[in-house]
């Protein structure tokens, strides 16, 4: 059953996965889904799923405390609708530990990083092995480097981040949420990759 | 503190049944000839409305008080502050100091006079700036111990650990103050070395705090003249914001390492710290204890109650819903208390985190009155622009059964009007002192005989009384001791901005640490004039009244308005405060 592979039976655990509406498909027309951003703090995890869930992006950084929850459907071109369920978790260092609370369960895992600034990229490389020890076996993993627009500062070269991302299996686009550029093609690229549902309900 | 919840009478004191004590009796308590031989108020049920009787003014105590009155008009002409009679010359006298050296006292214009040109430079980011000026976070990061400006600052505070490494300073850049930050750690230890313990050092106009918190130390460092036991609850209420946060947990990281770097932890906090710290010169919640309401119609506070009611009784800890600082309605499980203090803290923690008006949340903090030791989950969601509902729970996977809770919430709060009753009141504010009614028993059913008398002394507010209300009422505050909630008048046009407000603060911070001081206290009442107020403070076992006159008052109509005061107060009770199925189980 496709992306519904996280559901509570798995969760059985000491700390419960906040899915239990499901992270799960609908039906195969109607796919929901649930999706956890991770990486540093102050990559602009807030500011990219803000422009994508109501076109807004807001310079004054407003850091995220605990986790934000956002949602928004997209119409794909086969008529398909993905509802996506997105977990915005904030990157400060004190809720690392917590983030199994966020991301167990999730379908998607969207790991950002600022390609001004090299120490996102490591942590962002530290998210992608703990979502493969602890993630979801099929999650989809997308590696986002963000501030696109801040070309002339780049400290994270786009062919690291490219051997990288192949390496692990992952998606991988740079964004610019400040001028919007490819926001909406991250989330459209990521719903086709999503397992559909064999059978119809 | 002294004013310690766990030491509040249990409820079932409300029970005994009111042997009306007369008002002479407890005008009596506001008598300063006889400071120790107040009778002690009975208690009684906060809601007796018939608890100030019609001869409360008896000819005795005017008279009394009068001659009080002659001495303060004295002493004013001196231009020193007042002193009282017997007991209350210490009091006095730690106030005529403070108001003869005391920069703070005599306004922002004297205080940057005195203290050398740049030293305003806090007063005016923190105190002239209103509320909506204010720019959240850190300011002046580039600052550090060898900047002048950093060192004419006048309200320092400090975290940082046992091995002196710094956790947070309100100005400049805490790893640019670690040279300055062990300093202060050998400052304690020094002392504990001994087998001591360092409350403050003195050293000229500063005055320097220490609260040691097992591996955290806190410090501040403050020539604002503050009591001790002010700045004292201030650290507190900083240490409780850092638990609130990080869970008193964190302790074990310095058991593993004493050398472990706490900074990290807090990032992106500054601005929550910011925000306590400039509540205290703001919100009287910080040294009241106590919390405040927004004014409704008893039917509109009981229909939220409801609901949040039904919420709790589903697994959810506690339900909060707040407009701003105010509570509109709070609700918890069987048994759970939430203490002030954590209130104050949390909704201090939801109002300077931006994040969480954008969309829903649900965050893991700490309560530390309630078990400073674990997280609860908070969901939080803004059901408007000001209006912030809180659902706590201990489990962390709740996070759609409250996100479904709210949304029930939210359409009960739509449908019964209560949303938009609660955008009513923010607009029309809380009790003006103008309002204050001529006679309250009016309003209730004893009628007093001396009705018409009092109207001739303050009643229909003559053309030249515009400022403020009837006897020169500036500004009160009334906090219910069993409710463990205050109410505020509106500031009146004398006290029009920020500056004033923050100093008019600083002067109740005073009475209150004076009223409750364990070496000479705790008193019933205090009468005192300075150049800026005549300030009252009466204390009974229901209540407290801190209230603020024009400093030409006259005394006798200053006691007669706080006693109108108190019953305006008690006819309103219904719609200033929350009023049963309170949470709170002591």
């Amino acid at each position: 059953m496709g992306c519904s592979a996280s559901l509570p039976a798995r969760n059985s655990g000491q700390l419960g996965a906040l899915n239990s509406e499901g992270s799960a498909v609908s039906d195969s027309k109607n796919l929901r889904v649930k999706l956890v951003l991770l990486g540093d703090s102050g990559v602009g995890k807030s500011c990219i799923v803000l422009r994508f869930v109501r076109g807004q992006f807001d310079p004054t950084s407003k850091v995220t405390v605990g986790a934000s929850f956002l949602s928004q459907t997209i119409a794909l071109q086969d008529s398909t609708t993905v509802k996506f369920e997105i977990w915005d978790t904030a990157g400060q260092e004190r809720y690392a530990a917590l983030a199994p609370l966020y991301y167990r369960g999730a379908a998607v895992a969207v790991v950002v990083y600022d390609i001004t600034s090299p120490e996102s990229f490591s942590k962002a490389q530290y998210w992608v092995k703990e979502l493969q020890k602890h993630g979801s076996p099929d999650i989809v993993l997308a590696l986002v480097g963000n501030k696109a627009d801040l070309h002339e500062n780049r400290s994270v070269s786009s062919q690291d981040a490219i051997d990288y991302a192949e390496k692990n299996g992952m998606f991988f686009i740079e964004t610019s949420a400040k001028t919007a550029d490819n926001i909406n093609q991250l989330f459209e690229e990521i719903a086709k990759r999503l397992p559909r549902p064999t059978s119809a309900s | 503190m002294a004013s310690d919840p766990t030491s509040l009478p249990s409820p079932s004191d409300l029970s005994i049944p009111n042997p009306s004590p007369t008002e002479e009796e407890r005008l009596a308590t506001l008598n300063l000839e006889e400071p120790t031989g107040n009778h002690a108020p009975i208690p009684r049920p906060l809601s007796n409305g018939s608890s100030l009787s019609a001869d409360f003014d008896t000819g005795n105590e005017i008279e009394v008080a009068e001659e009080e009155l002659l001495g303060d008009s004295t002493d004013l002409a001196e231009g020193s502050s007042s002193h009282g009679g017997g007991g209350w010359r210490e009091i006095s006298e730690q106030d005529g100091e403070v108001a003869s050296c005391s920069p703070s006292s005599s306004g922002y214009a004297g205080e940057r006079g005195s203290s050398g040109a740049s030293s305003g430079i806090e007063e005016v980011d923190d105190g002239v700036a209103l509320q909506d000026d204010w720019v959240p976070g850190k300011r002046h990061l580039d600052e550090d111990d060898a900047s002048v400006s950093w060192r004419k600052r006048k309200k320092h505070f400090f975290i940082l650990s046992h091995s002196g490494k710094p956790i947070y300073s309100r100005y400049g850049d805490e790893h640019k103050l670690a040279g300055f930050s062990a300093t202060l750690q050998a400052i304690i230890s020094f002392v504990e070395n001994g087998g001591d313990r360092v409350k403050f050092v003195r050293a000229g106009k500063h005055q320097v705090v220490f609260l040691v918190k097992g591996p955290i130390y806190l410090v501040c460092i403050s020539c604002t003249e503050e009591p001790y036991e002010a700045l004292k609850g201030q650290l507190e209420l900083i240490y409780g914001q850092m638990l609130l946060i990080l869970t008193k947990s964190v302790n074990r990281c310095f058991e593993k390492n004493p050398k472990f770097d706490m900074s990290p932890l807090l990032g992106g906090t500054d601005v929550v710290f910011s925000s306590l710290i400039r509540a205290f010169s703001w919100n009287p919640a910080t040294f009241l204890h106590a919390y405040t309401c927004l004014p409704l119609a008893y039917s509109t506070r009981q229909a939220a109650g409801a609901i949040l009611q039904d919420v709790a009784d589903s697994g959810v800890l506690f339900a909060i819903l707040m407009c701003k600082h105010k509570v509109v309605s709070l609700v918890g499980a069987q048994k759970a208390s939430l203490h002030p203090d954590d209130m104050l803290l949390l909704a201090n923690f939801i109002l300077s985190s931006e994040s969480f008006r954008t969309s829903e949340s649900f965050s893991p903090i700490c309560l530390p009155k309630y078990n400073p030791m674990a997280f609860l989950y908070a969901y939080v969601h803004y059901l408007d622009e000001d209006t912030h509902l809180t659902l706590l729970t201990t489990s962390s996977d709740a996070f759609y059964h409250l996100k479904e809770c709210r949304l029930r919430i939210e359409a009960v709060l739509v449908k019964s009007n209560v949303l938009a009753e609660v955008q009513r009141s923010m607009l029309d504010g809380g009790l003006h002192v103008e309002d204050l009614p001529v006679d309250s028993s009016r309003r209730s059913r004893s009628i007093s005989p001396q009705m018409t008398q009092e109207n001739n002394i303050s009643g229909s507010r003559p053309p030249h009384m515009a400022l403020g209300g009837p006897a020169g009422l500036w500004h009160f505050i009334y906090r219910s001791i069993y409710l463990d909630q205050y109410v505020s008048s509106e500031f009146s046009s004398p006290i029009n901005n920020s500056a004033q407000q923050k100093r008019l603060y600083r002067a109740y911070q005073k009475l209150f640490a004076s009223m409750h001081d364990q070496g000479t206290g705790p008193h019933k009442t205090q009468y005192r004039r300075d150049r800026d107020y005549v300030l009252l403070c009466w204390i009974t076992q229901d209540f407290e009244l801190y209230a603020a006159f024009d400093p030409l008052a006259d005394k006798v109509s200053a006691i007669k308005t706080c006693n109108r005061v108190c019953q305006w107060v008690r006819d309103l009770e219904n719609e200033i405060f929350l009023l049963g199925a309170s949470p709170f189980s002591w």
